[in-house]
């Protein structure tokens, strides 16, 4: 692939990209979310048209339009959520598709010879006549294998693929994909899990913000370099000063689990606090906790074993109201789908939290002082900079940094002890991004305890005083947020 | 015993038009598209299939004429919810207050408002050489109008599409996991759409049927909630040929008993019995409701790059 870019609106998510994959070689594609992986792949795959440049495959140039051009050209991809028809059986979901075979009835007999002759060849071990729903998540991925092998894939392309298995199932990947090579085949292998990367890779190219940072020989680099590149930054140092809070802590979690078995969706054993007046920062890879995390600290989900406090005071409802009322507020992660109601105005959703309270609305809330309301959106409006023509303007037409000046707006005016701010600057440009940071500093010193989740490792740097590190539910360790040690927190970060 | 063999002759003919638009609904669940306007398809196919068959005298121009009505309603559908990926339950639904108030407004300007029913000349039943003659059964399965047999044809042709074919195997895959199909060189657009005129063409022979093949007039209110009942026959039938055959003949039974204990009376209202058809419904919904079966991507828009 040479030159490729793909433009999304403004947005560039591939940018004159290089990459070359020989024959009988694993190449490792290694950048954080968002870096461009999955696009490129896409592009390669023929469900993204790039917006420039050329592929060419064995010398030639080629035009992948859709799909099943590329299964015709021999590339074949495991997605991260596999494409397996549940209601089929195993065979069905092989044979789907099929173009070489002809006729018109299915012809098992002929078929099923072909699949096990494969299954043999690349010992993918299959059943064949269970449902999807009936087998393991590692036998459907060696389906999946099978199946692009079967449609004639000379390059594979395996998009995460260790993300869903057990580290037995893992080692049995792995097994598979050197048989593959050995038999010339190709292999793409996508993944930002450092230590699978050193294992298993032969060459490896590592993208950044849609580009190419460089491509390098396994033999010739180790898990730290990776990291560094992969993160890649020197230490630029922060606008802000960092702080050292020995104020009581606002919040205490004494090893809470959740869901603990998930290593996507779980937390396992968390112990955490935040001091009044600081802020701690959770870095980490997107879908390691970190959603349950900001749930289980707002109130949205309950611990299934351990203890919350606040204040030194043990939780033991589990009830966003309650929480709000002792002091939590929250940014959420998503602010269309839980942070804002789009087709309200602005006005009204500055004070969803707050129309019980005697200042927007007599009786305890049965009737809103609409001309207060409108009063207090306006002042509202100027002070955390909202820039919208009018506060009765639905909140869904104003831009994303806007939107999210409404979000903190609400939350902090409420006067929190904690705030709890997740992905607060996601899609955000620079000068929101940077008013957004100087409100949290401002309510920091104000004495709010802040709990910063983010994927964004620069803004955890920027604005931490400590930083904790989680990875699959679990608290990796504890740096100090003046200048913090980057490369052990990007290795940290991938699970060493 | 002529009571046994009136309700089973008439149950067929009760089934039949159920099943052919129950089956339309079948093809267009496969492909993920839940048809909810199978009413108003059956409407217009009834009106245009009584209309063309009125004029030319031909039953069978009359049908088909009514399965290219099916067809073109059914392309708004379409349009609207496989290439804007519209919702599939208020394109349904407005194609069902849409088609029936169009057909009876055609009526209307035709015949104009008031005239006399308009009669036209039933198709013909056509007995089957050496089948017919067999006791009992003969009469029941092979010496009815070839619709009769067309529809069982089609029940068998479907069984054996999707479990036996490549192509079923395939346009199934449409229904279940679109992105996967997709993948695998599947045009699922097209698929979709082939769905659509399917059951766009069955619909309107189901509603085609009732006015040449079963009563030889039109009025409003033909279809009489048969789109309805089809779609839970479709559901009842668990999504396959078979079961859809099973569902209709149940309804069609159902239906056909109403009429007969209609015609014994028993000094009770005719109304309670007119209600026995959709009360099974009712009961079969609310009794197999709960384990929901069907294809899996059924009602949600495909759209291509997503991200």
């Amino acid at each position: 692939m040479e030159h490729i870019s793909k433009r999304f609106g403004d947005f560039y998510a591939n940018r004159d990209v290089d990459l070359s994959v020989a024959r009988g070689e694993v190449h490792t594609l290694l950048g954080e979310n968002g870096a461009g992986k999955s696009t490129l792949m896409n592009i390669l795959i023929g469900l993204y048209q790039p917006t420039e440049g050329k592929i060419f495959l064995n010398g030639k140039e080629v035009r992948i339009e859709s799909p099943s051009q590329a299964v015709a050209l021999g590339i074949g991809m495991v997605y991260q959520h596999f494409m397996l028809v549940e209601a089929m059986t195993v065979f069905e979901n092989i044979i789907l598709g099929g173009r070489n075979s002809s006729g018109i009835f299915i012809d098992r007999e002929a078929r099923r010879k072909e699949i096990l002759e494969l299954s043999e060849r690349y010992g993918l071990d299959v059943e064949l006549d269970k449902l999807i729903t009936e087998i393991s998540v590692g036998a459907q991925q060696r389906v999946e294998i099978l199946k692009a092998l079967y449609h004639g894939a000379e390059l594979l392309i395996l998009d995460e693929p260790s993300a869903a298995l057990t580290d037995i199932e893992v080692e049995g990947l792995f097994a598979i994909m050197r048989k593959l090579i050995g038999e010339g085949k190709s292999i793409i292998f996508i993944s930002h899990k450092m230590r699978e990367v050193l294992h298993i890779s032969d060459r490896i190219t590592i993208l950044r913000a849609g580009q190419v940072v460089t491509t390098v020989d396994r033999a010739e680099t180790d898990g730290q370099a990776l990291a560094s590149m992969m993160i890649g930054r020197e230490l630029s140092g922060s606008h802000y000063e960092k702080r050292v809070s020995k104020d009581r802590p606002v919040v205490r979690l004494d090893r809470v689990d959740y869901d603990k078995a998930s290593k996507h969706n779980g937390l396992n054993g968390v112990s955490l606090e935040v001091r009044q007046g600081e802020i701690v920062g959770i870095a980490g890879v997107d879908g390691n906790g970190q959603t349950q995390l900001a749930q289980l600290v707002t109130g949205v989900i309950a611990p299934q074993s351990g203890a919350i406090s606040f204040d030194e005071k043990h939780v033991a409802v589990f009830d966003p109201s309650a929480f709000i009322e002792s002091g939590v507020a929250h940014v959420p992660e998503d602010r269309n789908l839980q942070g804002l109601i789009g087709s309200m105005s602005v006005a009204d959703n500055l004070v969803l939290k707050s129309t019980g309270t005697s200042a927007f609305s007599k009786w305890r809330g049965l009737l809103l002082k609409k001309n207060a309301i409108g009063d207090y959106s306006r002042k509202m409006a100027q002070r955390y900079d909202i820039r919208c023509t009018s506060v009765d303007q639905d909140v869904r037409s104003l831009s994303g940094g806007n939107q999210q000046k409404v979000i903190l707006a609400r939350e902090l005016e409420s006067d929190p002890s904690l705030l709890v701010a997740a992905h607060p600057t996601r899609g955000l440009d620079i000068g929101a991004t940077r008013f957004v940071h100087d409100q949290m500093i401002a309510a920091r010193d104000r004495g709010v305890g802040i709990l910063l989740i983010s994927a964004d490792f620069d803004e955890i740097l920027e604005m931490s005083d400590r930083i904790l590190v989680i990875f699959e539910g679990q608290i990796m360790g504890e740096f100090s947020g003046e200048n913090p040690p980057i490369e052990e927190i990007s290795l940290a970060m991938t699970g060493r | 015993m002529s009571f046994v063999s009136n309700l089973l002759l008439a149950t067929v003919r009760m089934a039949v038009p159920l099943l052919f638009i129950a089956l339309a609904e079948l093809y267009s669940e496969r492909a993920g598209m839940v048809n909810i306007g199978l009413e108003g398809l059956a409407a217009i196919g009834s009106l245009v299939g009584f209309l063309v068959c009125f004029i030319s005298g031909s039953t069978w121009l009359g049908i088909l004429c009514g399965a290219l009505a099916g067809i073109a309603v059914n392309m708004i559908y379409a349009v609207a919810t496989v290439s804007l990926c519209a919702d599939h339950t208020v394109y349904g639904m407005a194609m069902n207050i849409f088609a029936p108030a169009l057909a009876s407004f055609i009526y209307r300007v035709y015949f104009g408002a008031g005239s006399d029913l308009s009669q036209i000349e039933l198709m013909r039943g056509i007995g089957l050489p050496v089948l017919k003659d067999i006791p009992f059964l003969g009469d029941l399965l092979f010496n009815q109008t070839p619709m009769v047999y067309i529809a069982f044809a089609l029940v068998a042709f479907t069984v054996v599409f999707f479990n036996k074919t490549r192509a079923g195997l395939n346009y199934k895959s449409v229904g279940e996991h679109p992105k996967a199909a997709a993948t695998l060189g599947i045009d699922v657009i097209r698929v979709k759409y082939l769905a659509c005129v399917i059951c766009g063409a069955l619909a309107g022979i189901g509603g085609a049927y009732l006015t040449t093949c079963y009563s030889n007039t039109y009025s409003e209110g033909t279809v009489a909630g048969r789109g309805f009942i089809a779609l839970a026959a479709v559901i009842f039938g668990r999504w396959s040929g078979g079961g859809v055959l099973l569902a209709c003949l149940f309804f069609g039974f159902c239906d056909a008993l109403q009429i007969r204990l209609q015609v014994a009376s028993f000094g009770l209202p005719y109304q309670f019995f007119q209600m026995i058809p959709y009360l099974a419904t009712i009961v079969v919904l609310a009794a197999i409701g709960a384990k929901k079966a069907g294809p899996k991507a059924s009602g949600k828009p495909y759209r291509r790059e997503e991200r």
